[in-house]
């Protein structure tokens, strides 16, 4: 940005402790987003009351740099032990466990560490250049656009039911049904709480994955004789050639727009954005097929999108003092506790501020290619132990994890709980992830409805007269309708084949 | 030679130069405990936990101990209620009450409910405001009231079961509107919508808003307080603009029940003298908190009423049942 002195740039990199900041930073970011349960927020808050005696530049390069660590690592454990270490990473487990069983963990993490940092890199980009522009299109988002979004995100179940639509849809309701419980979002009544005080914030989406995803792979495994010889030997991180590079362009490219998208709109946050990067990068693919079947592609676009989050949800904070996910508000509470006042004026009165954040946060992407090199053949080694004590590994990481939240036994039974529903799901060929969608979405589409109605007076005109969401929900429809000619057609072709 | 005369008076003047600082601020009153732990449900960072942060920051110059602040997240206040009940009750650990504290208490059945612990002392009021777009057609909270009487009303806020609703929803009952009111999830997506025109006013606090006044984007139109805020002397209340109802977003201290006379005495004589900290006074000023101290006694009876008109209205509006 022109307004910067390159000396003061200079003065921030050399004269203060910048760059060690975004470095340790990005290291506590990666532990604490490799740690199932450990959301990328709550990272960031166990750091906040560290940064209140520090100089203010600092802090909040090391709460950014804390972010773009924790966004990717997350990817970690969704691609070594079928856990998503945040929320956003729930997306990743699809390709990148499949990829894993495959004996391809070098690549599928050599995908997730570039696609995150070419997700930075575009995030930071457009939070340097195009600030303006963008918190102008964050004001325009309407009830009504949100409940677009949320439709849009919902007709992507199709294609993440992995062959039985009705099974997806099934899986979907329970989801949905799921995310109902806790106050009403309106009104203000408590449902489905049978007056336990745990329940009233709601069930948190992290909890019903590391219990659906986590708890059930181990309870599986537990199933099948054997210790399990240890399936791979080499330790070694695989960064895409040229070729990869080339292939992983589109999913990124996608990845990055939806990323923008969803780090503007407050609420939306990573997981939204990544589950939609997935479902497009499928869409657009040139070989859908390998989606689900251990895809590069299928981990590059939810990875670039979540990490493209880290910055542009950045963008309505640092322009209006809104934050655009959970991350960016803990970022807010560092901002307040300096005294610093998030809008227009910050840029004027605190520049220094803003300079550091924009160079910290550009630190930190970089050095996360370095990082994630070193750290990452110590994760692969440590999943190659024999499978008995790697099951009681991670089951004590997993508990732990969750504890560590709220230091909550009640969690810790929602989690064994969702472990065995997730293992009755997966015995019985129900998908996951539409129920995961479900909860993730459900509060959103729910609350945004609801207030699109009262606003309209009950007028469902409401939500076509707003361009938002009117494209949003043709977009929508589209979808839906071709996916479902689609499956019509496979079943023919089946028929066909079988007759 | 210095005369027996002058060194007298010399000394005299050193004496008062020592001491005149010392009694423009006196040394900080004895506690029984050497730490004394502040609990917050809040996150680090949120609204409670930057209170008592602050707070501990100069509270030991009128209270001779070390302020601790512990986050005790989950059950929206209920774990960190239950940790304060079962402490013991010798003034080594204190909560800092919000109004979440009793709403969690109405709307569910927790192990320990705010009818288990004591209230100690108030220290703030937070400023509870009705703000609209600065670019809008309404330039008083008559203009809304007349809108909304003539067509329809659109007003937000920012939680469900919030006080900002509930200050909403006795605003509309008083002035006799149709109004939708509309929740949101927290004061950044409502403060979008009131932005973008979907609402026409937003009711929220001061600090969430600051960016938006400071940058001239939202204005204010009423205080639900009982005063008009000193900071924002302009502004009526919306008692003046002529629609009775007053709200009071209080913040105090809570005790596990049985504290000895001695502590609470401490603490009623240090929090007044901490308001009036010149330092301190700057620090709150700016996030435009209202000093409102309330000593214990009357603190007790305050915290009944909220909680006895929450309740009512929480009945009224079928949030609670039965």
């Amino acid at each position: 940005m022109g307004q910067f002195e390159f000396s003061q740039a200079l003065n921030l990199l050399i004269g203060t402790p910048l760059v060690p900041a975004a470095i340790i930073g990005l290291i506590w970011g990666i532990i604490g987003g490799a740690l199932p349960g450990i959301s990328a927020s709550i990272t960031m808050a166990l750091l906040l009351p560290f940064t209140y005696g520090m100089d203010p530049t600092i802090a909040i390069v090391l709460l950014a740099s804390t972010y773009i660590g924790a966004e990717y690592g997350g990817s970690i454990p969704a691609i070594l032990i079928r856990t998503p270490g945040t929320n956003s990473a729930a997306a990743t487990v699809i390709d990148g466990y499949e990829m894993k069983r495959q004996g391809k963990a070098g690549e599928a993490l050599g995908i997730s560490l570039w696609s995150g940092v070419v997700g930075s890199l575009v995030g930071l980009f457009l939070l340097v250049t195009m600030t303006e522009p963008l918190s102008r299109l964050a004001l325009s988002f309407t009830p009504a656009s949100y409940f677009g979004l949320g439709i849009l995100g919902i007709s992507i179940i199709a294609s993440l039911s992995g062959g039985s639509l009705l099974k997806g849809l099934a899986a979907a309701i329970v989801g949905l049904m799921v995310s109902t419980i806790g106050t009403d979002p309106i009104s203000g009544v408590s449902r489905y709480t049978f007056d336990v005080p745990e329940l009233i914030g709601g069930i948190k989406p992290i909890l019903v994955m590391v219990g659906l995803f986590a708890v059930s792979e181990l309870l599986m495994q537990s199933g099948t004789a054997g210790h399990g010889a240890v399936a791979e030997a080499r330790v070694r991180i695989v960064l895409p050639g040229w070729a990869m590079m080339k292939r992983l362009f589109k999913p990124q490219g996608i990845g990055c727009v939806t990323g923008t998208f969803e780090g503007l709109m407050p609420g939306g946050g990573g997981s939204i954005a990544a589950f939609l990067a997935y479902n497009e990068a499928k869409r657009w693919s040139s070989k859908p097929e390998e989606f689900g079947r251990g895809s590069p592609e299928g981990i590059a676009a939810p990875e670039a999108a979540n990490n493209t989050v880290a910055s542009t949800s950045l963008i309505p904070l640092l322009s209006f003092g809104i934050p655009g996910s959970n991350s960016a508000a803990v970022l807010l509470g560092g901002l307040l506790i300096h005294g610093l006042l998030p809008g227009p004026r910050l840029f004027e009165q605190n520049g220094d501020v803003v300079l550091g954040l924009y160079l910290g946060s550009l630190i930190a992407t970089l050095a996360q290619i370095l990082i994630g090199m070193m750290i990452l053949p110590f994760c692969m080694w440590m999943v190659n132990r024999p499978r008995p004590y790697l099951a009681a590994f991670i089951l004590a990481l997993v508990m732990a994890g969750i504890f560590t939240i709220n230091s909550s036994l009640f969690d810790i039974g929602l989690v064994l709980a969702g472990g065995v529903i997730g293992y009755l799901m997966r015995v019985s060929g129900f998908p996951f992830l539409p129920a995961v969608l479900g909860v993730v979405l459900g509060p959103m589409i729910e609350g945004s409805y609801r207030r699109s109605l009262l606003l309209s007076d009950g007028d469902h005109m409401i939500f076509l007269e707003d361009r938002i969401g009117l494209g949003l929900l043709s977009l929508a429809a589209v979808f839906v309708v071709v996916s479902l000619l689609r499956e019509g057609r496979d079943l023919r072709r089946a028929r066909g084949a079988s007759a | 030679m210095v005369s027996r005369r002058e060194f007298g008076r010399l000394t005299a003047a050193a004496i008062g130069a020592v001491a005149l600082p010392a009694n423009s601020r006196a040394a900080p009153m004895a506690y029984p405990h050497k730490v004394v732990t502040l609990i917050t449900h809040s996150s680090p960072g949120g609204g409670s936990d930057v209170f008592l942060r602050e707070m501990s920051k100069h509270l030991g110059r009128y209270i001779d101990a070390t302020f601790v602040v512990e986050n005790v997240q989950g059950g929206s206040g209920a774990r960190a209620i239950s940790r304060l009940a079962t402490a013991r009750p010798d003034g080594s650990v204190f909560y800092a009450t919000t109004p979440t504290y009793i709403f969690t208490s109405l709307l569910s059945k927790p192990q320990h409910s705010f009818r288990d612990v004591q209230p100690l002392v108030n220290v703030f009021s937070d400023a509870e405001v009705v703000y609209t777009r600065a670019d809008g057609p309404f330039k008083t909270l008559a203009d809304v009231i007349a809108h909304a009487k003539e067509k329809r009303g659109r007003w937000g806020a920012a939680n469900p079961a919030s006080l900002e609703r509930q200050a909403a929803e006795r605003l509309k009952a008083a002035a006799g509107v149709n109004a939708a009111i509309v929740s949101h999830e927290g004061g950044g997506d409502l403060m979008i919508n009131v932005l973008n025109g979907t609402l026409d006013i937003g009711v929220g606090e001061i600090p969430e808003l600051r960016a938006q006044l400071e940058a001239k984007k939202v204005r204010l139109l009423a205080v639900f307080n009982a005063q008009r805020l000193p900071t924002q002397p302009d502004i009526p209340t919306v008692k003046e603009s002529g629609f009775d109802v007053v709200v009071q977003k209080f913040r105090g201290l809570a005790g596990p029940k049985g504290l000895p006379a001695d502590v609470i005495g401490i603490w009623e004589k240090a929090i007044p003298q901490l308001l009036a900290d010149a330092e301190y006074r700057r620090i709150y000023a700016a996030e435009s908190l209202v000093p409102d101290f309330i000593p214990q006694a009357a603190y007790a009876t305050f915290i009944n009423d909220f909680a006895q008109s929450s309740e009512a209205f929480f009945r009224e509006t079928g949030v609670i049942k039965n």
